[in-house]
């Protein structure tokens, strides 16, 4: 849940970027950090092998200022998508607020794109909460890629959007896309916190 | 009570008459070597404390430029801590207020010198 | 010493044990990396990324710790040359959380040690009913606000 202290009139929400390995997670990150003014943002710390493959997580935090009267950070985690990083990705999933699910487009990664959102709904549930609950948007990465190498934004919504949550078709590479997916999964977030309290 | 280096040496402070207590301690890190404690004794809290105000005695006569620190003691309402070391160990023992101090300073100075 | 508490019932514990064991930095956060205090800290996004990192080193332990010996971790001293850094949790009514101090010649493991077992004794005492919040937090209309910032952020606006 958001922390959200009435007192200094601060909102702080965890946003976790997920999905297979080479998806494009950390590219999301580093572009939105390459975007972000100095006095927005602060270090992003990556902990990576020396191949620059995460190897725990790569982290950022964002100052979107005054939402409501309320100073509004997030903290961008991204998780290891490699299979044997499973442990990890427990942990990093750990209190997140919102997902963003970074499926890689090529065709030939589809079977990593499912067990990954798979293994995302496992990793919620062990964790005893109910993915339905998780504000969640699912990105389709590299769709700059040449289209005989990619399926379409309708194909893999077929194959991994079930549940109809936002998507957004993306380039993280170059921009277009990380944007409007970090907007719809900072809206979702939100969200909850301008509904009454059940 | 373990078996350790200091066991010996440990035991011969606490059998001065007034003795209530001897440590070893590290005196960069404030914990426990060993210890002679009697039940219910916070060893622990004296190793902490004792080793931090031992270390800034002996920083104090270094600044004043009165050479190492051999013996330190603190005198309060219920009794003493007496601290001495080398290198980077601390006996410390915690004494009644009638106990001998002068044959416990003699005792631990001599069993500072053979502290490794 | 400065410390800025997102809880106010945290101040008077935490700025005992400043003052008691002398550290140096100090932060007190959730498991999920989200900042409940600091001190020594001199920009709030540099604390969120110690926090990141503490939560992270935090929740590794743990886990070494269930999957060693079947039990998690508690503690985490890590000596350095200059300065040594302590990690451990504290147990409260309101939940557990994780401390994270560093230290220098000013103090020492057994100071630290001996004054975070009275820390999370005074913490614990000092933590208040979890309030019960019925009314929303922002409001209802907040997208316009949102892509407001969002757009300065990317230099959209």
């Amino acid at each position: 849940m958001s922390l959200v202290n009435y007192a200094t009139r601060e909102i702080t929400c965890k946003i976790v970027y997920y999905g297979p390995g080479r998806s494009g997670k950390t590219t999301n990150l580093h572009y939105i950090y390459g975007q972000v003014p100095e006095d927005r943002k602060g270090k992003m710390v990556s902990l990576a092998t020396q191949t620059d493959r995460t190897l725990f997580f790569d982290f950022l935090p964002l100052d979107l200022g005054t939402i409501s009267g309320f100073t509004t950070k997030f903290q961008l985690y991204t998780v290891p998508g490699q299979v044997y990083y499973q442990t990890t990705r427990k942990l990093v999933l750990q209190g997140a607020d919102g997902v963003v699910f970074v499926a890689d487009s090529q065709a030939r990664q589809l079977e990593e794109n499912i067990e990954s959102f798979q293994d995302l709904h496992a990793n919620l549930a062990e964790q005893g909460i109910d993915a339905r609950a998780v504000p969640l948007v699912i990105q389709y990465n590299k769709q700059d890629l040449p289209r005989d190498l990619i399926l379409t934004p309708a194909e893999l919504n077929d194959a991994l959007n079930f549940r109809g949550v936002p998507e957004f078709g993306a380039d993280a590479l170059h921009g277009p896309g990380v944007f409007e997916t970090l907007r719809s999964i900072s809206e979702l977030v939100l969200k909850r916190l301008s509904q009454p309290v059940k | 009570m373990s078996n350790s280096p200091f066991t010996s040496v440990l035991a011969a402070l606490t059998r001065q008459r007034g003795v209530r207590a001897s440590l070893v301690v590290d005196e960069n890190d404030g914990i426990v070597v060993d210890s002679n404690l009697q039940i219910g004794q916070d060893g622990d809290r004296v190793a902490a404390l004792a080793a931090s105000l031992y270390r800034k005695a002996r920083l104090s006569a270094r600044a004043a430029q009165l050479g190492t620190a051999t013996f330190m003691q603190l005198e309060a309402e219920r009794g003493r801590i007496c601290a001495a070391g080398r290198n980077d160990l601390v006996l410390v023992v915690v004494a009644d207020p009638a106990a001998n101090i002068g044959m416990i300073r003699v005792e631990m100075i001599k069993a500072a010198g053979g502290l490794p | 010493m400065s410390i800025t508490a997102v809880e106010p019932w945290v101040e008077i514990p935490l700025r005992k044990f400043v003052e008691e064991a002398r550290t140096v930095l100090g932060l007190l956060l959730h498991p999920s990396g989200q900042v409940v205090a600091q001190f020594g800290f001199a920009r709030a996004v540099d604390v969120m990324s110690a926090c990141a990192l503490a939560a992270a080193i935090h929740a590794s332990a743990g886990e070494l710790g269930k999957q060693l010996e079947g039990k998690p971790f508690r503690g985490l001293h890590h000596p350095g040359r200059d300065r040594q850094l302590y990690l451990a949790e504290a147990a409260t009514p309101r939940g557990t959380f994780i401390f994270l101090t560093v230290f220098d010649q000013e103090s020492s493991l057994g100071l630290v040690r001996l004054y975070f077992d009275e820390f999370c004794k005074s913490l614990a005492a000092a933590a208040p009913p979890a309030p019960r919040r019925v009314e929303p937090v922002i409001e209802e209309r907040f997208e316009q606000e949102l892509n407001r910032n969002l757009a300065a952020l990317f230099g959209r606006g």
